[in-house]
């Protein structure tokens, strides 16, 4: 774990359980992630990745362990505490969660506003992230208008209008077809690639088992498998599945040159 | 601030069904508003017109003249007392005038009278805040000791049971108060539950996002008071209305004051504020 050539460690879970009445949803799950790393959690429906992932944006508290996030301690918070944790965080869902009574700017914008950011720099920086999820000139429409592909994008240019160091996802592409899931992920990676920590929750190992990326694999509330590859592997199997996904979704596009 | 402007704007529907269910159930609390402060009123005026009388001993009111000056000084003496507002002098002759007045048809009966038996007196009317059954007792009690009168008559019969009745319409107002105001304001922390319960996700987003609690409740308890401001004068629009058709059967009701508006109203708007604070906190756990 102190290994110097290993990235900083960014959060983790140390011995996490939790338990809703009888059930125990998670048994002492040990998971680090490192600073810039991307990480697959996978597991099938019920195996608690999205309250593993509630418990990093301490949404739930453990019954048992701890999380660290940046220099946030689950068992040293305060309630007040939780809302500058997740200005740090950035979060998506299967279901986009987007305000259906604001257009796409104030969206993205409402991240930023919330940390009392003036005005000029929210209009600045929020034009800026909806260019680069490709967005901008669909600003003043409301999400009911967009296709789910682009509510997405409008999440994930929330999550990351700040700047956050850890970007959370649980399932994002859970209501989305192959197509649009290729470029949210492709997305992702972009994301990744500027620095920002990438944790997806997803129960579709077919999907991302040829990206090369760390897999964590959960099952009835344990980490089975804790899988990374090697760098040679990574540059191969990722180059693979891009054409993968991209075959699947049959348009044929050649993802790598987005990389 | 600007946010809870912007999100009335937006939920115009669900701020509208809430404002009218808040008058309807503030309505109830202006009516009672209106009842207690006409009884009050009419305490009030019954009070003015409480007057005392103290009779003069006979021997001092037969001998006119002599006792002109001393009378003077006895209304001087009256006059002088903190409590009395005014002073009114009635002599034997004025006191059966009145009398006869007052018997009307009958007044013949007097006839057989050789010598007025009605004795002079003076009407003392007592400052307002002194026009209640202990200081009346005082003030007639003091009197009665002094040797030039007679007897002092303040209806005590009228007085006791007036500050009864008085203290028993209190204590029932006060309880029948409490309940209205403890209704209204369960009525209206389940109208802002409702609005709180529509915009649950909405909140939930912020709270992803990082808003503190503060960002979240201020444009909630903001909208809160605006509504609840709103829904009083609603309430009044509708109780002028209620007025109206009571006034055609009660001819001496009078509409509240224009204090006792604005101080509902800053009521209404405490209310609604409070409201929306305390069902935020029971069902969001912020």
């Amino acid at each position: 774990m102190t290994d110097p050539l290993e990235p900083r460690k960014i959060f983790g879970v140390y011995h996490l359980s939790k338990q809703y009445g009888d059930r125990m949803v998670l048994r002492d799950v040990n998971l680090q992630v490192g600073n810039g790393e991307f990480v697959f959690l996978v597991g099938p429906s019920g195996a608690g990745k999205s309250t593993l992932l509630r418990l990093i944006y301490m949404d739930e508290s453990p019954n048992e362990g701890q999380v660290i996030v940046g220099s946030f301690v689950s068992t040293n918070m305060k309630r007040h505490d939780i809302s500058y944790l997740r200005r740090k965080l950035g979060i998506i869902f299967q279901d986009f969660r987007l305000l259906e009574d604001r257009d796409v700017f104030e969206n993205v914008a409402i991240a930023m506003r919330v940390t009392g950011e003036t005005n000029y720099n929210i209009k600045r920086r929020v034009m800026q992230v909806l260019t680069q999820v490709g967005l901008y000139h669909k600003r003043y429409d409301r999400p009911v208008t967009l296709s789910g592909g682009e509510q997405q994008r409008v999440a994930i240019a929330r999550a990351v209008v700040n700047s956050p160091e850890i970007l959370l996802a649980d399932e994002p592409t859970g209501n989305l077809d192959p197509e649009v899931t290729a470029e949210i992920i492709q997305l992702l990676f972009r994301i990744n690639s500027a620095g920002t920590a990438v944790l997806m929750a997803t129960h579709n190992h077919e999907l991302v088992k040829n990206f090369g990326q760390r897999i964590v694999f959960l099952r009835d509330g344990t980490i089975e498998e804790d899988r990374r590859l090697g760098l040679a592997a990574f540059k191969k199997d990722r180059i693979g599945v891009f054409q993968h996904v991209g075959r699947t979704a049959g348009d044929g596009r050649d993802m790598r040159e987005d990389r | 601030m600007q946010e809870s402007f912007s999100t009335l704007g937006r939920h115009k529907a669900v701020t509208f069904l809430s404002v009218v269910i808040m008058s309807l159930s503030l309505l109830v609390l202006a009516v009672f508003l209106l009842a207690t402060d006409n009884v009050f009123t009419f305490f009030e005026r019954t009070r003015q017109e409480m007057t005392v009388f103290v009779y003069l001993s006979d021997d001092l009111s037969l001998s006119d003249e002599v006792s002109w000056a001393t009378v003077e000084d006895h209304h001087k003496w009256l006059l002088s007392m903190e409590m009395v507002e005014a002073v009114e002098f009635i002599s034997k002759d004025q006191a059966m005038e009145e009398f006869r007045n007052e018997l009307g048809e009958e007044r013949s009966v007097l006839d057989v009278l050789e010598a007025n038996p009605l004795p002079a007196s003076f009407r003392v009317t007592l400052k307002p805040e002194y026009r209640d059954k202990v200081n009346i007792e005082r003030f007639a009690g003091a009197v009665t000791t002094m040797d030039f009168v007679e007897e002092v008559n303040y209806g005590r019969d009228f007085i006791e049971q007036f500050a009864s009745v008085t203290r028993a319409f209190l204590y029932v107002d006060l309880v029948l108060g409490l309940i209205v105001i403890v209704s209204s304001i369960f009525i209206i922390a389940n109208t802002v539950r409702l609005t709180i319960l529509s915009r649950r996700k909405s909140i939930e987003i912020l709270k992803l996002v990082g808003a503190t609690n503060r960002f979240i409740t201020a444009p909630f308890v903001i909208e809160g008071a605006f509504q609840g401001g709103l829904a009083a004068l609603l309430s009044l629009v509708l109780l002028f209305l209620v007025f109206l058709v009571l006034k055609g059967m009660l001819p001496d009701l009078t509409f509240l004051g224009l204090s006792k508006i604005l101080l509902y109203v800053l009521t209404c708007v405490m209310l609604g504020a409070i409201g929306s604070f305390a069902s935020l906190r029971r069902h969001l756990k912020l």
